[in-house]
């Protein structure tokens, strides 16, 4: 609805945010989660000591209930902490941490709202003048190819495609760090290959810090700088394993023996635990 | 670069194509209707009905048109019930769904009492109203206040809870205050239950003006049916059913077409002809 009216305004906001440096180093010590629910008690993290550089790309493996989402909603100040410090950019992360974006398993767009209107929102809720940034939406939309689909409704678009407006939803406003929930964990094999080679794109343009759940063995590994190894319940960190691949890692990277070495120390890892059984 | 298929598109309604796909979509309905009023009439016919068990449709349109002038009048004054009524509900049950959906205290203080007031029969309530407010047009707005009111409140509470864990997390990381919080997705997100009580209530309406009337009053419809069924002028209580369920549905239809422009993402996606005719 917004759109006809937007689109004879520069894109001064969005030139302004690009000389933002994007960095915003975490420092995670001791943090355990406890739940407490009738009389059961539940151990979801145990001691997480992790300290993400900024611009770093970290990506946490770990099976399914090990507590690697709640990490990253402690971390984003969405659930308080039973005990732990999280410090992000040297701040102390108390309540919601609002100098990010986010994206989740599910795209969380809204109804009623276009795909560009979906973009826009993040900068309407923090009661930022949206006109400014009409154009840096569009530059996004066609970086994950939706330009044709802006004025489009979510529930007319594919499941991928809707994740993409998420993820440019999360970069519009240039935050210096980047969550993603298992974001490409609804999606088909092929679409999920496809988005995982445009989040790399999207990030080697910003180098955002980046923190990304999976439990895909070698999605974590062709994004990662870093990959973090989780263990089952009680969440505790395994390994960290530094990923050493150039980047931009095409197929050949991923075709390469380091890469395979990547994967098999990480799945031995879960053979350790139980997780995968031969 | 994108594998995906889109879904089909949907197009905006804008009203003359609404009204065309409409007519269009119904018209086996209104065939129906119009054999059905045939049948009627040939049957009376046919077998001899006494015109006072069951008068012809032609007969009835005809003692409609000698009497339109009083009909008409009544039929302004209960149109005016209604609205009237329908109106307050609206405004007074928005606010009271949003206040319990927002305050812990109330939903645990003042809802349950709201509850526990709709369980009394309202009808049972009419005649003191007329002995509180006399015969006037204040007991009737009322009652058809105090009928629409109750399926609002409950849909509207029900909307303004209703909103989706994850959204609220990604509302939260924006850092927006609770008033653009409300604006932007709150309320929208409430909105397509609010209008399911808002079209209950509607569809209550005009039951709630015509009972009022029949407890108590000296004119609208449902005075003049009452008068028309003592003197046993059958044709004329015909007419006068015929133009409350018309003005019934004018009221619903008018909520619906609300509906449209408000929501059209919601309406659009729901399955058609849940909503009748």
């Amino acid at each position: 609805m917004t759109a006809a009216r937007l689109s004879e305004v520069p894109r001064a906001g969005a030139a302004a945010q690009a000389a933002a440096p994007a960095r915003a180093p975490i420092e995670i010590a001791g943090v355990s989660q406890v739940f407490r629910r009738v009389g059961q008690v539940t151990h979801a993290l145990d001691r997480v000591d992790l300290n993400v550089a900024g611009s770093e790309f970290i990506a946490i493996v770990g099976p399914s209930g090990c507590g690697k989402s709640t990490l990253l909603k402690i971390i984003a100040g969405l659930i308080q902490r039973s005990s732990g410090s999280v410090r992000i950019a040297g701040q102390e992360v108390q309540g919601p941490y609002t100098n990010l974006g986010i994206v989740f398993q599910s795209p969380v767009l809204l109804d009623w709202r276009n795909v560009l209107d979906n973009v826009l929102v993040q900068l309407e809720l923090r009661g930022i003048d949206p006109r400014g940034y009409q154009a840096r939406a569009l530059e996004l939309l066609g970086k994950v190819g939706l330009s044709e689909f802006k004025d489009r409704m979510p529930r007319e678009l594919s499941g991928g495609m809707r994740q993409r407006a998420a993820i440019v939803r999360a970069l519009i406003h240039d935050p210096p760090l980047l969550m993603m929930d298992e974001p490409f964990g609804a999606l088909d094999a092929l679409t999920r290959e496809q988005m995982r080679i445009d989040l790399e794109k999207l990030w080697l343009d910003r180098r955002q810090t980046a923190l990304f759940i999976t439990h895909g063995i070698s999605e974590a590994v062709a994004l990662a700088d870093r990959v973090v190894v989780m263990t089952p319940r009680p969440g505790r960190i395994d390994r960290i394993i530094p990923i050493d691949l150039p980047r931009p890692r095409h197929k050949d990277v991923l075709a390469s023996r380091r890469f395979t070495e990547y994967c098999d120390q990480i799945t031995e890892c879960f053979m350790r635990h139980g997780v995968i059984r031969y | 670069m994108s594998a995906d298929i889109p879904l089909q598109p949907v197009t905006p309604p804008t009203l003359g194509a609404a009204f065309a796909g409409w007519l269009r979509k119904r018209a086996g309905v209104l065939i129906v209707f119009a054999l059905l009023f045939l049948l009627w009439e040939y049957a009376v016919w046919i077998f001899g009905v006494k015109e006072y068990l069951l008068p012809p449709p032609s007969k009835v349109w005809v003692e409609f048109m000698k009497r339109s002038n009083t009909v008409m009048q009544g039929a302004i004054v209960t149109t005016q019930e209604i609205v009237g009524g329908y109106l307050l509900a609206v405004l007074v049950s928005i606010p009271l769904a949003l206040a319990v959906a927002r305050s812990r205290f109330i939903e645990e203080s003042v809802y349950p009492v709201v509850v526990f007031l709709q369980i009394i029969p309202k009808i049972a309530i009419a005649p003191l109203f007329i002995i509180w407010l006399g015969f006037g047009f204040t007991p009737k707005l009322l009652i058809v206040f105090l009928l629409c009111f109750f399926p609002i409140v409950v849909s509207s509470v029900a909307g303004f809870k209703s909103v989706d864990p994850e959204v609220m997390d990604f509302a939260h990381t924006t850092g927006a205050s609770g008033w653009r919080m409300f604006v932007k997705i709150r309320l929208p997100q409430a909105l397509p239950e609010i209008f399911t009580g808002l079209k209950v209530g509607a569809a209550l309406s005009a039951t709630a003006a015509v009972v009022a009337e029949f407890v108590a009053a000296d004119r609208g419809l449902g005075y003049l049916l009452q008068q028309y069924n003592g003197q046993l002028e059958t044709p004329m209580v015909f007419a006068i059913i015929v133009l409350l369920s018309l003005i019934g549905l004018a009221v619903y239809y008018l909520v619906e077409l609300v509906e449209r422009l408000v929501i059209p993402w919601h309406v659009s996606q729901r399955p058609a002809g849940v909503t009748g005719i």
